[in-house]
């Protein structure tokens, strides 16, 4: 194999095998005994924290759970430090999905949430409402922004939601803010439809590939903070102090990043080498 | 057409004149457009049983897949409908079979992605070099232990997303905003007849 170019040949053309193994490796090994190294928090995070502290006891937050199960894997650790910090400071919950998997959703976040919900005597009816998969498409998202009680009247267990504290809720403008949790699917609609037409503050924890698109929205003031990732969450736990899934997660993350860094090091001195030594003008990808 | 053209002014105009009644109608015409749009799963789900029905007819390529495909729509279908979203054994079939699988299927892309960035930053040209400095910069801020050791990181890598790829972000954002609405004056004039189910001079 590496005849013609030597180490170089071979370090440019590495089987993409390795790439998979080495990452598996760094990736588990901190999973199952994490090191526990620092992390530093970013501007986003410290902004996001202080949009939610703005936040006072009784104040209804539009609590929108737009993701997939996957996608909650990647949004956890942001997920439940928000919801901690709902919780803490008594702010209400209108929890709405925006993907039908959303019903296997609230069994496993209020069960991350127990100690919480113990701890305040937070309760489904009085200080959250769930009222399940309303939006699944963007007609949708527009009636409910204009008209809530025409579009809702019962929670996602068929419970009416009169008398509840949904009965200070005429529009989308009535909420005092909207927190989505997204991988892309309702939040445009919120943006065009609560956002620019009644002005809610809109805080965003978004996965990470829709992260440079969200960057454009809060730079344009669409969005008031954003919380990027599995990080921002870990950067979330530290800020409220409870450590959670994303600070055990970051070892693994660091070392991820660092050793696909390694391999892009070595890809490149690999090709240059290769192609200085033989003039090849080939395509040096990996197989 | 008609009906269209309608529709569209009494949901665009209260945008821009706020009037009670006006605002009531597009409201109604709203729920009226979302009640409708929840029963177009019926048709999905009737296109899906049709489309699979006839690979397996016909012995396609993955006909097998098919009759899965169906026999799972049917039992999630079913298992919804008579026992209720709440219900124990939906629940069960939601957590313990739909949704690791999703989760799965999430995990693996790391590893792809991995590989794919890994072949892609190669310093082919002085434009890759740029690119391979750039991508490398934000990959180092992405790592939470750098920002620890070196937080003048954060304003290199904050330099180049919301410089470079905000603008490139915008300028996605804003062609897909223009083709949008070129494609809605293209229907409400008439030019664009196929999402009514007729074909090229046909109406």
């Amino acid at each position: 194999m590496a005849k013609e170019g030597g180490i170089y040949r071979l370090m440019a053309t590495y089987d993409k095998r390795w790439v998979y193994v080495v990452l598996f490796i760094v990736v588990l090994g901190p999973l199952i005994n994490p090191i526990g190294m620092p992390i530093g928090i970013s501007a986003l995070t410290k902004n996001y924290y202080a949009q939610l502290n703005t936040l006072q006891e009784g104040d209804i937050v539009f609590d929108t759970w737009n993701m997939e199960f996957s996608g909650y894997m990647e949004l956890k650790p942001g997920v439940l430090a928000t919801h901690k910090m709902f919780i803490e400071k008594g702010v209400k919950l209108c929890i709405a999905f925006g993907h039908y998997e959303g019903v296997a959703l609230p069994g496993e976040i209020f069960k991350q949430l127990q100690t919480w919900l113990d701890r305040y005597d937070y309760r489904e009816g009085e200080d959250y409402i769930i009222i399940g998969y309303v939006f699944p498409n963007e007609a949708a998202v527009a009636a409910l922004a204009q008209d809530f009680h025409a579009n809702v009247r019962v929670d996602w267990k068929g419970n009416s939601i009169e008398g509840t504290f949904l009965d200070d809720i005429q529009n989308a403008g009535d909420f005092d803010m909207i927190s989505d949790y997204t991988t892309g699917l309702a939040t445009t609609y919120m943006i065009n439809h609560m956002v620019l037409q009644y002005g809610v503050p809109m805080v965003e924890n978004s996965i990470g590939v829709s992260v440079p698109g969200h960057l454009a929205n809060l730079d344009a003031g669409l969005l008031t903070a954003l919380l990027a990732s599995t990080r921002g969450g870990a950067e979330l736990e530290y800020l409220i102090g409870s450590p959670g899934p994303g600070l055990k997660s970051m070892d693994a993350f660091t070392l991820g990043h660092y050793s696909l860094m390694i391999f892009i090091i070595v890809g490149n001195i690999g090709h240059y080498g290769w192609t200085r030594r033989t003039g090849a003008k080939d395509r040096t990808g990996i197989k | 057409m008609t009906v269209l053209v309608v529709s569209f002014l009494l949901v665009f105009v209260p945008y821009f004149i706020p009037w009670g009644p006006l605002d009531w109608l597009s409201g109604k015409l709203m729920t009226i457009a979302a009640v409708t749009n929840a029963f177009t799963i019926v048709i999905a789900v009737y296109s899906q049983f049709r489309r699979s029905g006839r690979f397996i007819r016909e012995k396609r390529k993955g006909w097998v897949y098919h009759i899965y495909l169906l026999v799972l729509l049917a039992i999630m279908t079913l298992s919804g409908f008579i026992l209720g979203q709440h219900a124990g054994a939906y629940e069960w079939l939601l957590l313990a079979v739909v949704t690791p699988l999703s989760s799965v299927i999430y995990g693996i892309l790391a590893f792809y992605m991995a590989s794919a960035g890994a072949r892609a930053f190669r310093a082919r040209s002085p434009q890759a070099a740029l690119l391979l400095v750039a991508g490398f910069i934000v990959l180092l801020y992405q790592a939470p232990l750098t920002g620890a050791f070196f937080p003048g990181i954060e304003g290199a890598a904050t330099y180049i997303t919301n410089t470079f790829g905000m603008s490139v972000s915008r300028m996605f954002s804003i062609s897909v905003s223009i083709g949008a609405i070129v494609l809605g004056v293209r229907m409400l004039t008439g030019r664009e007849v196929a999402f009514l189910g007729f074909t090229e001079g046909e109406e």
